[in-house]
């Protein structure tokens, strides 16, 4: 049954994962240098390690700029802080167009609590959003004691707040926030154990350490494809075609509008306007190269459209910063 | 399992590209984890975009055997002049510096050598002949209230290394304890002790931490006794240790292979915890607790069996559960994914051939660790042979690109210098520098999975107790600590 639920989604997902990738809205095939720029290397600060999603996407679309445009990218990775180490580094760095920043959803909502923090959307100029994906709830396939989310939320009702979810519950954080939602939707209580690395949150679920897993589907693709992870819940207006037998919150009953995780490119407001409008250009383009295309496909990131431009990006942003100022107001949380 | 090995190692040593990339990662890795700063990782992450080049398994292999020679590599800076290459290295300097001072480092480099490369191949054995009912067994069994427990149990040795008296030695604990709590809190995210500087509220890095504690702080004493006629110069010893020698430590080398092992199969932990806890066990079981961080030559076989130990078995959940257990097993799965392949069960079945070219890489880059290691020795430690006042700030500058070159944060070169003056000064009033870096990398791990360990058991601490491995790791660390505070009344040794 597992491996049939794996291939079976791993057919459905060749088929249905190219509906995103096909059409590139960029048309240039090139894009003439405004004075020269850029006459060396850019500096890519990313404020993630290189081995999360965020280290993965900034190495994929820097490849995809430098096969593009021949400009080789150096990625400076400053974790830590919830993106804000990295954060506050690019602000002091030069303005010339030649440093650029890796961010995602992160930022909109560290400026959504505290208006002191850059918003993405004015006080940096976005180039491309290059990944937007949805979140799930997952059981373990062989779950017995519950199978679906209705039957998951009357197991958890049952539990009195004994049972446990593994995610990302930091203060304000997009899976805290959601889970908020969730749980007043429902009326279910439930831990929430945060674990800020992948590895041991996906352990805990395949362990049994707890009960079910917040997530990206892009996050836990191997644990589809293998069977060992089942979602029951997807977060999102409506089924994506991957995901046709998993019903969404709103089937379910609970009417809030989804937060999405995005991962996008950006360069400080202030850069020379000629110099922004080639970057905007390699990276919508880097978009396109068929290398960052496989890798967005193989991280399940063609299952919705993943692509803002500029504009795109800046509408995507404001609207998240509403959302979450709302709810962090709903919440009690110091919103300054 | 014996066929598909050698069906391994032929299809490894069988093709003239493969063998040079073995080749190169054996040396690479031995390089770059000896440089502070610039780790196996670093190789790593550089090399990445490359392995789309490669076959899946010559990819997956290479990363491997990084991996495993990496992790060997930062001992030998470690030994001979107190700045250990990474984080897991940093046990091994607690034994292996004053063993150079006292013109022992060609046994400490020696027994690291020798040590690294049992601790290698014992784990890759074992990974070999088990590796998915162990993936399984741990995921069950170890959470975070065992890994919590396990901590826990470490510290309470942590106080015996280095420190004049027992007291100091937990104060020692206690200010890396508290150090660790700066920046942002495990679990919920919020700033601690970061007093509205952004920067620290990402923590304390520990490569910049632990450069200052060793390597900086020594340079000041050094520089103090050159300064007061008292210095001497390390005498340059080639004896490697004697079979003999190392026979007598047989025990302490099962340990730490078990311990390490142990360590290295949980995911999200790796190989750092296994060096301390391997080193924290030699300790606990050892007759003479006062002579280590003095030069005693089972720290460091200690320290770098664990470590290494813990290599084969990081790769057991990485490649049977497609759970990474640290940075560079992460970059694994990208490579993986970089060729279509998902590391998790469905390797084993699709790709056998890769998984035992990887198996067959990882045991003999443990054993060439033996031969290219000793011939690297007998280089390297002419180095001692360098007058102090042209080595230190040698030192100096390569501490200095180490701390810097991890996150590019000039924050992360103040708080060298300031570790650095801190130790200098704690290390006169006899506090132990081993127990502050022992509190500091041990808290984070510690603190992180008793946060969560507590939110799973509902801030029941009588459900914790309900857990039978964290019960035992948890009293057994309480008898520790109570018996080195009654030694110590009983000793009447006063505090100080």
């Amino acid at each position: 049954m597992n491996k049939l639920f794996g291939t079976t989604l791993v057919s459905m997902l060749f088929t249905a994962g190219t509906s995103y990738a096909a059409e590139c809205v960029r048309p240039e095939a090139s894009f003439d240098k405004p004075g020269g720029f850029p006459e060396r290397a850019l500096t890519m600060v990313v404020p993630y390690g290189p081995a999360g999603g965020s280290g993965q996407v900034a190495a994929a679309m820097a490849e995809a700029v430098t096969e593009l445009t021949g400009v080789a990218i150096n990625r400076d990775h400053k974790p830590g802080g919830s993106g804000t180490v990295g954060m506050t580094a690019y602000m002091a760095s030069p303005a010339d167009g030649y440093n650029v920043l890796e961010h995602i959803d992160d930022a909109s909502s560290a400026h959504a609590l505290d208006s002191s923090m850059p918003n993405p959307a004015s006080d940096l100029i976005p180039l491309v959003t290059s990944q937007v994906t949805f979140s799930q709830i997952y059981i373990r396939t062989n779950e017995t004691r519950y199978t679906d989310w209705p039957s998951f939320v009357e197991w958890v009702k049952a539990q009195d707040g004994k049972a446990t979810i593994a995610n990302v519950s930091k203060e304000g954080s997009m899976e805290r926030v959601t889970m908020r939602f969730i749980t007043e939707a429902t009326g279910m209580t439930i831990q929430q154990i945060s674990f800020d690395k992948g590895a041991p949150r996906y352990g805990a679920l395949l362990g049994g350490q707890v009960d079910a897993l917040f997530e990206q589907p892009g996050d836990v693709r191997n644990f589809l494809d293998a069977g060992q992870f089942k979602p029951i819940l997807t977060i999102f207006d409506e089924r994506p075609d991957v995901f046709a037998e998993t019903p969404t919150h709103r089937e379910m009953g609970m009417d809030f509008d989804p937060l999405l995780r995005f991962r996008g490119f950006f360069v400080h407001a202030d850069a020379p306007a000629d110099r922004v409008e080639w970057l905007k250009w390699a990276f919508q383009r880097g978009y396109c190269e068929d290398s960052y295309q496989a890798f967005n496909e193989s991280k399940f990131m063609t299952v919705i459209d993943s692509y803002r431009d500029t504009e795109g990006s800046q509408e995507l942003i404001t609207q998240t910063i509403g959302q979450y100022r709302d709810v962090y107001k709903a919440m009690g949380l110091d919103v300054k | 399992m014996i066929d598909n090995f050698l069906a391994g190692t032929y299809a490894l040593f069988g093709d003239p590209v493969t063998i040079g990339i073995f080749l190169f990662g054996v040396i690479g890795g031995m390089l770059f984890g000896a440089i502070p700063g610039v780790s196996m990782l670093t190789l790593a992450a550089i090399l990445l975009p490359f392995t789309a080049g490669l076959e899946p398994a010559q990819g997956v292999m290479l990363f491997a055997v990084l991996y495993c020679t990496g992790t060997y590599g930062g001992a030998i800076t470690a030994i001979l002049f107190n700045i250990p290459g990474s984080p897991e290295n940093a046990p091994t300097s607690f034994d292996g510096y004053p063993m150079t001072q006292q013109g022992k480092a060609g046994k400490a480099v020696g027994a690291a050598v020798l040590c690294s490369a049992i601790g290698g191949v014992s784990s890759a054995l074992v990974m070999m002949a088990a590796t998915e009912p162990l993936a399984n067994w741990a995921i069950r069994n170890i959470g975070p209230p065992e890994i919590f427990a396990l901590v826990f149990f470490g510290l309470a040795v942590a106080s015996s290394v280095g420190a004049r008296t027992i007291w100091k030695g937990w104060m020692s604990v206690l200010i890396g304890l508290l150090i660790a709590t700066i920046g942002q809190d495990p679990v919920g995210g919020i700033n601690r002790y970061n007093f509205g500087y952004i920067d620290l509220a990402a923590g304390i890095a520990f490569v910049p931490a632990i450069l200052g504690f060793f390597a900086v702080s020594e340079i000041f004493v050094q520089a103090e006794k050159k300064a007061t006629g008292k210095y001497n110069a390390p005498k340059v010893s080639m004896s490697f240790p004697s079979f003999l020698e190392l026979w007598r430590h047989k025990l302490a080398v099962l340990r730490s292979i078990l311990v390490g092992f142990f360590c290295g199969i949980l995911p999200g932990i790796g190989a750092t915890l296994a060096a301390f806890m391997g080193y924290g066990e030699a300790v606990r079981w050892s007759k003479n607790k006062d002579e280590f961080g003095k030069g005693k030559l089972e720290g460091v076989i200690s320290s770098e069996t664990a470590n290494n130990a813990a290599t084969g078995a990081a790769m057991i959940p990485l490649l049977a559960l497609g759970l990474p257990g640290g940075a560079l097993t992460a970059m694994m799965v990208a490579v993986f994914q970089m060729h279509d392949l998902q590391p998790g069960p469905l390797v084993f079945m699709l790709s056998p051939d890769l998984i035992w070219i990887v198996f067959a890489a990882m045991f003999w880059a443990n054993l060439s660790i033996l031969i290219i290691g000793v011939i690297e020795t007998k280089t390297i430690l002419n180095l001692l042979k360098i007058p102090f006042q042209f080595l230190a700030p040698l030192i100096l500058m390569l501490a200095t690109v180490g701390a810097y070159s991890g996150r590019g944060l000039v924050l992360d070169v103040m708080v060298m210098f300031i570790a650095g003056i801190l130790g200098y000064v704690l290390r006169r009033s006899g506090f132990s520098i081993p127990g502050i870096v022992l509190g500091l990398i041990l808290g984070k791990i510690g603190e992180q999975n008793f946060a969560q360990g507590m939110q799973m058991v509902h801030y029941d601490l009588g459900t914790y107790f309900s857990r039978p491995i964290c019960t035992i790791l948890i009293v057994a660390g309480v008898l520790t600590l109570g018996t080195s505070a009654y030694r110590a009344f009983a000793s009447h040794k006063k505090p100080v």
